[in-house]
């Protein structure tokens, strides 16, 4: 569910990050083509299931618009404090000229008034700009505010309808990069002469400056940069109510757990989120794996752990009595917290509200003000989806 | 004439001498539990935390033979070896049993050395109730068991049961028409279990995971519940040797050497379905043991199911424990990759190496 | 003819109208036949007169039979499985082995009826293996894979683990099939001493006529699933029963050799 997910999120689709050797999507892309190959295996072994028929959904790539395209930082951010840096297009009178995140230029005539937004994330970027009556479709994942998901679903997670987002004549489509909206989608809109902007964010900073982008692409340039200072303030104020308590416990982020345990990989995204709420965040050792073994948990001992699938139903009493878990600081501790995963991975305007729900998780004393829209998980020991 | 009298003569007195020494099973029998207590012991002394090896031999003997050995490692070496890896080592080979005995029966029962334990469509039940259950907004918990794991086991008896009764195994007619009907049946299944896939979205790599097979999730209740079941159906088939037997010259040969062939091949049959299914459920699917060591045994010591079979179960367990250890050095790989991996090339290097004496 | 040698002793196998059909079509129409010990009988028929259906009806395979067949004086149901198997060997036209398998060790699988069911082979069933490898003189073959035998040295193997089993009725279907003219009469002579000298009843199947009537002393001719003659060679293959039932100009039959042949 989760893990799916947010393994896509990792990387970054431009011919740049490919011919850089550290980064992630080398080894991400191949993973999905491993999956497949894998199961062709299996049916060569004697499994029947894995017909040549059953490789195929695997091998497609499927965008999942459930969570967001969380960025997964491969650079630590510095200086989180410090205002985003203005994008690199000067500010102009219409038409305006943009380059995406993968590096695309692209030009607007005048404000684009029909909007489709391919991420969920996307799609809060734009009502939180003010321009959600301009959104004329989304995916059938957006959640958020309440009135997103009442938007035509031309994104589903086995592709993009083509039909539907002809047939809604946009004037700008917003898709998430990294393979979360499939690359050959994006070409085929872009065949059709639809502009097609992509965005993709890795770290914080990144997600700052997609707020700006897309509020340079709509025209809502002023909402945009007041949106990104009050969001700085928070992730600034979130930093200094953790650095008082001095403490930095080791801190599991479960990703998912079935059916392994998944955690943070090295330097990821969210490595750097649990580190800038305050803790030390326990990675799986290498920046490509996801999963980690209990072995590994159990020597590393975490003293905190969050449950970022809290959300579907993984709920602290279930954690503790997993087979070899007993022994762990936070399990004899208490310290096993539920958290919302979609704010705390969603690259949208939410990201500093959920930085400050994973650091309350982290530390809850820490003189933090909560989030507006907690959830309330596992409330009676089991979350309700 | 002379030979008539020569032959009278000798059939008085001890002949046995006139047969070969056997091949060597006393040999084999060794080898295979040298091996197992190899696995037993780098099992449980390497993983991906590094445990000293002083360490884990002082802490298995003190849990498990309780020998007075003062405390000198961390809690967490503790928790990693008794906890994690033993009841993971252990899972392996009575999986590694089960799937080697199962294969020795199936390619018995349908004489046909390219039959394995997944023949007559347990890998295809047992794939789509797992990935049926991954659909089911259900919860299920077990003794150490999920919907998933019930369903899969589930899965392969009822997806045998329904080529069983296409088939009509029952009456005494061509095996090809049973294999063809577990293709066929597969097939179906297979197709479910795409069709499942695509429209399980998030759920992919967990089905993903499941049908490439892993330990990784083994613990001691998980155990505890499937090993008795795997033996139980161990025992039925061990006890069957004669019968399995009597069937290498086919069915009808069987009758006429008293055998109750219908019964058997129920008993047989029922009995291999179940350890699969339990073997399955525990563990996801995992290729090429079941194929691979009963014709590696065979290889050496013939097709008599009283050295077969035990054999088979010894080095199903051995081979299936060196496969996960050597699944976790790198981090998690799904075992089932690595059976095939390692069985493959030697099975291709067993064919050449004896194919004068030894063809498929 | 028959009847005389079976008075004194109990026969071996005696059939009492045995009648089978598959579905409408009658395949045996009444059968009665008895053997006594040590008695050699060749089955004859055309195709389709039902000598392989009757084989199976001795045995107890085909299910629907109806009549009476007695081996050593008791049904098969009285005997039960193991116990009929250990009076009753069967060696059918073609034996195919599917995994590679030793000629000792497919002897030994006659003996299967006799070992314990648990704990396997005693040392009197290895000693009856090798006992029949040498009475039907196959010690050269032992070591070698039965699938790597030309078809005479396979039926010869087969012959030995149908001795290991110890029955004292030994049924053939078509027994001499495929083989050299060598291996046939090796197969012809086996069958000989084994009646002669160990007082086994053989019934087999066979086709070919003129060795039949040169190695048999009794021959039962099959027709449309009745018995239409039982007795020696030379007064049952008359030119007229051999149109009847093969349908083919008896001029070309040969006539019947004595029954004995130069050892």
């Amino acid at each position: 569910m989760v893990v799916l997910d947010f393994l896509r999120e990792k990387g970054k689709g431009t011919m740049d990050s490919l011919s850089q050797a550290p980064r992630p999507l080398a080894g991400r892309g191949l993973s999905f083509a491993r999956l497949g190959l894998l199961l062709a295996l299996a049916g060569l072994f004697g499994c029947q299931p894995a017909s040549p028929a059953a490789p195929t959904p695997a091998a497609t790539v499927p965008p999942t618009p459930t969570a967001s395209p969380a960025p997964t930082a491969t650079v630590p951010p510095t200086e989180t404090a410090a205002p985003a840096s203005p994008t690199l297009i000067p500010e102009a009178a219409w038409p305006r000229t943009l380059v995406d995140d993968e590096g695309t230029t692209i030009e607007l005539a005048e404000p684009p008034q029909r909007v489709i937004s391919l991420s969920p994330a996307n799609t809060e970027i734009v009502f939180a700009l003010g321009a959600g009556d301009r959104l004329v479709g989304g995916t059938d994942f957006d959640d958020y505010p309440p009135e997103a998901a009442a938007l035509p679903d031309v994104a589903t997670f086995t592709g993009v309808l083509h039909e539907a987002v002809a047939g809604l004549e946009p004037d700008l489509v917003l898709a998430a990069g990294n393979n979360f909206t499939p690359a050959d989608d994006i070409e085929y809109m872009r065949d059709f002469g639809i502009t097609v902007l992509v965005v993709y964010a890795e770290t914080v900073d990144e997600v700052l400056a997609d707020i700006e982008l897309i509020g340079h692409a709509l025209g809502e340039d002023e909402a945009a940069a007041e949106m990104v200072s009050e969001m700085e303030g928070r992730i600034g104020a979130v930093e200094a109510a953790t650095a008082a308590i001095g403490e930095r416990p080791r801190v599991l982020y479960q990703i998912g757990s079935v059916p392994e345990i998944y955690a943070p990989a090295d330097d990821s995204f969210l490595a750097d989120m649990v580190g800038l709420a305050g803790g030390e965040p326990i990675t799986t050792g290498s920046p490509t794996a996801f999963s980690i073994s209990v072995e590994q948990l159990v020597a590393q001992d975490p003293e905190v752990i969050v449950l970022g699938d809290a959300a579907y139903g993984v709920c602290p009493a279930e954690v503790a009595a997993r087979p070899g878990w007993s022994g762990m600081t936070a399990v004899r501790d208490g310290a096993i917290r539920p958290v919302s995963d979609i704010i705390v991975t969603r690259p949208g305007p939410r990201l500093a509200e959920g930085l400050a729900a994973l650091a309350l998780a982290i530390h809850p004393e820490a003189d933090i003000e909560p989030p507006a829209d907690l959830l309330a998980l596992c409330a009676e020991g089991r979350a309700v989806r | 004439m002379s030979t008539r009298v020569a032959g009278r003569v000798d059939a008085a007195r001890p002949t046995v001498a006139l047969l070969p020494a056997s091949r060597r099973p006393v040999a084999l029998a060794l080898t295979g539990l040298l091996a197992l207590a190899t696995a037993l012991v780098l099992g449980v002394a390497l993983g991906n935390v590094a445990v000293p090896v002083a360490d884990t031999l002082a802490l298995l003997a003190h849990r498990l033979l309780g020998w007075p050995v003062s405390v000198t490692w961390p809690a967490s070496a503790e928790t990693i070896i008794v906890e994690l890896r033993l009841p993971r080592v252990l899972t392996a080979m009575a999986v590694g049993v089960a799937l080697a005995l199962a294969g020795a029966t199936f390619q018995g029962l349908l004489r046909n050395p390219l039959a394995d334990p997944y023949v007559l469509g347990t890998a295809s039940g047992a794939a789509l109730g797992a990935a049926l259950a991954m659909l089911l907004p259900i919860q299920v918990a077990l003794l150490g068991f999920g919907l998933m794991h019930l369903l899969a086991f589930g899965g392969a008896l009822l997806a045998v049961a329904v080529v069983y009764r296409l088939s009509r195994l029952g009456e005494l007619n061509s095996l090809t028409s049973v294999l063809l009907t577990g293709y066929a049946v597969g097939s179906l299944l297979a197709a479910g279990l795409a069709m499942t896939m695509y429209l399980s979205g998030s759920h992919l790599r967990q089905i993903f995971f499941y049908l490439l097979g892993s330990f990784s999730l083994s613990s001691w209740q998980q155990l505890l519940v499937g090993l008795p079941v795997i033996l139980l159906g161990c025992l039925v088939i061990l006890g069957r040797a004669r019968s399995l037997n009597a069937l290498l010259l086919g069915e009808e040969t069987a009758a006429h050497l008293g055998l109750n062939v219908r019964r058997e091949r129920l008993v047989l049959l029922g009995a291999a379905t179940l350890i699969t299914g339990a073997a399955v459920a525990m563990s996801g699917l995992i290729g090429f043991v079941g194929l691979v060591v009963p014709h590696l045994v065979r290889l050496v010591v013939g097709p008599n199911a009283r050295l077969l079979l035990p054999l088979s179960a010894l080095f199903g367990a051995s081979f299936l424990a060196f496969a996960d250890l050597v699944a976790r050095m790198p981090g998690e790989l799904p075992v089932g990759i690595v059976t095939a991996v390692i069985g493959a090339p030697f099975f291709l290097y067993l064919l050449r190496r004896y194919r004068a004496g030894y063809a498929l | 003819m028959s009847t005389a040698l079976a008075a004194p002793v109990e026969p071996a196998l005696e059939l009492r109208d045995v009648r089978l059909a598959y579905g409408l079509r009658e395949v045996l129409r009444g059968i009665d036949l008895c053997l006594a010990p040590g008695e050699r009988v060749a089955l004859l028929g055309e195709n389709g007169a039902g000598k392989s259906s009757l084989l199976r009806c001795i045995t107890g395979l085909a299910g629907n039979a109806s009549g009476e067949v007695l081996i050593d004086g008791r049904t098969g149901r009285q005997h039960g499985r193991e116990a009929l198997a250990r009076r009753v060997a069967v060696v059918p036209g073609q034996t195919d082995v599917a995994f590679p398998l030793r000629v000792e060790e497919l002897v030994a699988l006659g003996r299967i009826p006799h070992e314990h069911p648990l704990l396997g082979p005693r040392e009197e069933d290895r000693e009856a293996v090798a006992a029949a490898i040498r009475r039907v003189g196959v010690e050269r073959l032992v070591g070698r894979d039965v699938r790597q035998l030309s078809l005479g040295e396979r039926q010869l193997a087969v012959l030995a683990m149908s001795v290991a089993q110890g029955a004292g009725l030994l049924l053939l279907d078509e027994p001499t099939a495929h083989l050299d003219l060598r291996h046939q009469v090796a197969v012809m002579r086996l069958l000989r001493r084994l009646a002669e000298e160990d007082g086994v009843a053989v019934l087999a199947v066979m086709h070919d006529v003129a060795l039949a009537a040169h190695f048999f002393p009794r021959i039962v001719l099959l027709h449309e699933g009745r018995l239409v003659a039982d007795g020696a060679p030379a007064e049952v293959l008359t030119p007229e029963r051999i149109r009847q039932v093969y349908g083919v100009d008896p001029s070309i039959v040969p006539l019947p050799l004595p029954a004995r042949s130069p050892d």
